[in-house]
């Protein structure tokens, strides 16, 4: 009857729209052009890397790297831009595959020397950070490159060109966790590693393209931070893994593995990026803003989870047969 | 005997439960007597489980009213009924597994006040425990390094030990095997003995046959056949539970053997199968028989490239495979049906579509996409075949029942193309009616020409089934003979002289 409750998408959704109500019956600056534009650029970065955390805890990982992983390579960028002689392009593919190689690096402990996800990630978390600030003596690299800027401040008729690399990556990610051999084998292996195996799946491959995944996208999100401020910082990044991870789990992704939808990690983007967008038109100060983001994640993910029993209650869903098992947790099909 | 009127320790009248739509539990009623054994059978979703939720706490019913003494008590939490005498061994376990058995058993009452736990006291209270009903496990050992059997045995003195009036066992024996369900039925005897009122749930009709003092029949939510009724022989017993006949409890066909499809030459692995040679003919069913620990297992996984060969060879087809990996063994053609669905066979988060195509994605791979189309094409000829219900095709398997969820595994492999089948403990915890389907299944792998090797812990079971059967013992086949010149007792002596080896 009300079935399309039970999309995954459904409560994120309902979640980014609310807040966006919220955030306009206090101030009338949020729909205004200047302020939409500016909430585009502010959510691109935290939505493109949140695909890869959602990668990675769909296999029933977690990435607590990627903010450092952007450190070091907007670092790396720069410093090849404006004292390597590199030139534009080939830095920039070059910067992708290093995150890539990231990727690969935190897949591979994680996966074939069966260290925890993370443990591993909180080792890159620290060294990645660390690494940044062996570039350059520590200090930032400003005014890399003419070029970089309009990779982030551009626009492609009309639209600014974040949002396209948002709708393109989500895209992407959609076709890859929805219709492709690799993204069944992510869903499967987050949801029973044992059977997976057991089905002939490479678990430990599977584990480390999600890893690889997550990497790029933090490469990604690095290219885009270092052409926003046209330049590379070790201290570019800090907190951008929470935000990401949040951003999924907002998104409804379970931590546990192998439940939720990447396209709902862009809803839970928006909603985050929605409440510091209006807290900051309404000047709230960042601390309230950090608490305010908490209880906002807390609120989303016990709605998503509730909103089984809420089901159950008003008996639109027939749930766990006649013997009714009632530890079944309301889940989203892949 | 006496009269028992004034026995009666608990009772339920009336009970309703109803899921949205489903009705679990419809004017369900049932008394409970001290010093007897009550038997609780019935198909898979037939509410019996939905019932001794209700008894434990875990679940308010709808409408009824359970009597405790005569006086009417609201059970609104798993706490209250245990305060009330209640306690229940639940298929699952619920041990927790890096902690002792001593800790697990007095879980949630440690001895001692505040922050101090008098870890000697509880230990020696353990080893009472455990005692005086005859368990022959340390108090000290960590509930993970146990077999299963030993696990099972440790819950069931958890549930024991809070000095219970009621003891409620559902399917306690899915993991013991005969010595060990054998123990259990005396020790739940000597309770009996002792006062204590049991109701017992299980699959295995002849064990409750054996156990039970009085059987409650359940068919779709209701009570078909009360304590009084139930007459305590096991064709009975079906009658009421399918409601008609069943003319062939174990419907094989025999079909001709064919060429030799798989041959196993002295393999070992580190799991501890050492020296193991057989064969598989096209349209043949091998038995595996061996008690837990035997190897059995063990066997099946070198097969399916789970553990690695340490020696040895397997050829298929007259090919010698080399496996390296269950995905191997999947290529080469040859299927393993876990013993265990949830843990080793199932994906809970997919449909039943996508658990049938999982270990056949490369059939669906066009490079870029998954032909769901056709995937879907794939399973519901499967899902038709098999007569598994239609709803499966979109529905998460969890909303599924056991016996479905084993089907959709069955088309799993039915999907990925195998030759070989096996099957470890395939009928475990499922209802009749499906169990029949299965074996209707194995008729239909052997009429196909495929090979079938069948792992169980049933003895009628894998006699009436099995072409030949091989007996394991440490590891090793110690004899292969036809599954007509066996007899019950010569498997039992099998695991007889392995007790006595141990």
């Amino acid at each position: 009857m009300i079935r399309w409750l039970a999309n995954p998408l459904v409560g994120p959704a309902i979640a980014t729209i609310v807040v966006a109500l919220l955030v306009m019956s206090t101030t009338d600056r949020f729909l205004m052009p200047g302020n939409l534009n500016n909430l585009a650029l502010q959510v691109s970065i935290v939505a493109l890397v949140a695909i890869g955390s959602t990668a990675v805890i769909f296999i029933g990982g977690i990435d607590l790297s990627p903010g450092s992983a952007i450190a070091l390579l907007t670092m790396l960028l720069a410093c090849m831009l404006k004292f390597w002689g590199i030139s534009f392009w080939p830095a920039i593919v070059l910067t992708l595959l290093s995150g890539a190689g990231i990727g690969v690096l935190n897949g591979f402990i994680t996966a074939y020397l069966r260290i925890p996800a993370f443990i591993t990630t909180l080792a890159g978390f620290s060294a990645y950070r660390g690494l940044a600030f062996m570039f350059n003596k520590g200090s930032p690299v400003f005014s890399a490159s003419d070029r970089l800027e309009p990779l982030f401040y551009g626009s492609l008729f009309g639209i600014p060109l974040p949002l396209i690399y948002m709708v393109v990556f989500f895209a992407i990610a959609y076709w890859l966790m929805r219709y492709t051999r690799l993204g069944r084998s992510i869903y499967a292996v987050g949801g029973n590693a044992n059977a997976a195996h057991l089905s002939g799946i490479n678990v430990r491959r599977t584990q480390l393209y999600a890893f690889v995944i997550a990497g790029f996208m933090a490469a990604v999100g690095a290219v885009l931070m270092a052409a926003r401020l046209n330049s590379g910082s070790p201290n570019y990044g800090a907190g951008l893994e929470l935000q990401a991870i949040a951003a999924a789990v907002i998104g409804g992704a379970s931590l546990v593995g192998g439940r939720g939808a990447v396209l709902a990690t862009l809803f839970g983007a928006l909603t985050i990026t929605i409440v510091q967008n209006g807290l900051n038109l309404n000047a709230v100060p960042t601390s309230t803003q950090n608490v305010v983001i908490g209880v906002i994640i807390v609120l989303a993910v016990g709605i998503d989870m509730w909103r089984g029993e809420f089901g159950r209650l008003v008996g639109f869903r027939r749930v766990g047969g006649p013997a009714g098992h009632a530890a079944t947790r309301e889940g989203e099909k892949p | 005997m006496i009269s028992t009127a004034d026995k009666i320790a608990w009772e339920l009248r009336g009970i309703r439960k109803t899921f949205g739509p489903v009705v679990a539990n419809d004017n369900v009623s049932l008394v409970l007597r001290r010093g007897q054994i009550h038997g609780l059978v019935g198909e898979n979703g037939s509410g019996k489980s939905t019932l001794i939720r209700a008894l434990c706490g875990a679940h308010q019913p709808d409408a009824g009213t359970i009597l405790h003494e005569g006086q009417p008590v609201r059970l609104d939490s798993p706490l209250a009924a245990r305060a009330l005498g209640i306690a229940t061994v639940f298929q699952e376990f619920s041990l927790v597994p890096h902690i002792t058995v001593a800790e697990n058993i007095f879980l949630g009452r440690w001895p001692g006040r505040y922050l101090h736990v008098d870890w000697k006291d509880m230990r020696e209270a353990a080893s009472r425990v455990l005692a005086t009903f005859e368990i022959d496990i340390s108090p000290d050992a960590v509930v993970r390094d146990l077999p299963v059997a030993q696990q099972q045995l440790a819950e069931i003195a958890k549930a024991m030990a809070a000095n219970a009036g009621v003891v409620i066992l559902d399917e306690p024996t899915s993991a013991l095997g005969p010595r060990e369900t054998d123990h259990l039925h005396d020790l739940l005897r000597r309770m009996r003995d002792g006062g204590a009122a049991i109701l017992y749930i299980s699959h295995h009709l002849d064990e409750v046959v054996r156990l039970c003092d009085v059987v409650t029949v359940m068919r779709n939510g209701r009570v078909v056949s009360t304590a009084d009724e139930t007459p305590l022989d096991v064709s009975g017993i079906i009658l009421l539970m399918i409601g008609k006949g069943v003319t062939e409890h174990y419907p094989k066909v025999h079909s001709e053997p064919g060429e030799v499809l798989l041959e196993v030459h002295d393999i070992a692995t580190e799991a501890g199968v050492r020296g193991v040679s057989f064969s598989v003919r096209r349209g043949e069913v091998l038995g595996l028989w061996g008690m837990l620990g035997s190897g059995r297992s063990e066997i099946a996984r070198a097969l399916f490239g789970v553990d690695p060969l340490t020696a040895g060879e397997i050829r298929l087809h007259g090919r010698t495979l080399r496996i390296h990996g269950p995905s191997d063994a999947i290529a080469a053609g040859i299927a393993l049906l876990a013993e265990n669905r949830k843990t080793d066979g199932l994906f809970f988060n997919f449909t039943g579509t996508e658990n049938i195509t999982v270990a056949n994605l490369g059939e669906f791979d066009r490079g870029l996409w998954l032909d769901v189309r056709r995937e879907h094409e794939v399973s519901r000829q499967l899902i038709d075949r098999l007569q598994v219900t239609p709803e499966a095709e979109f529905e998460l398997v969890d909303r599924l029942s056991g016996g479905t969820q084993q089907k959709i595994l069955v088309a799993r492999w039915l999907a990925a193309g195998a030759e070989i089948f096996i099957l470890d403990e395939p009928t475990q915890g499922i209802d009749i009616g499906t169990k029949v389907a299965i074996y209707h299944l194995i008729n239909e792998f052997t009429s196909a020409g495929k090979g079938v090797i069948l792992i169980s812990s049933d003895d009628k079971e894998l006699l009436a089934m099995a072409d030949r059967v091989a007996i394991v013992r440490r590891g090793r086949i110690v004899r292969i003979a036809k599954a007509g010149e066996l007899v019950k007792s010569d498997l039992l002596e099998s695991s007889e002289e392995r007790m006595r080896a141990a």
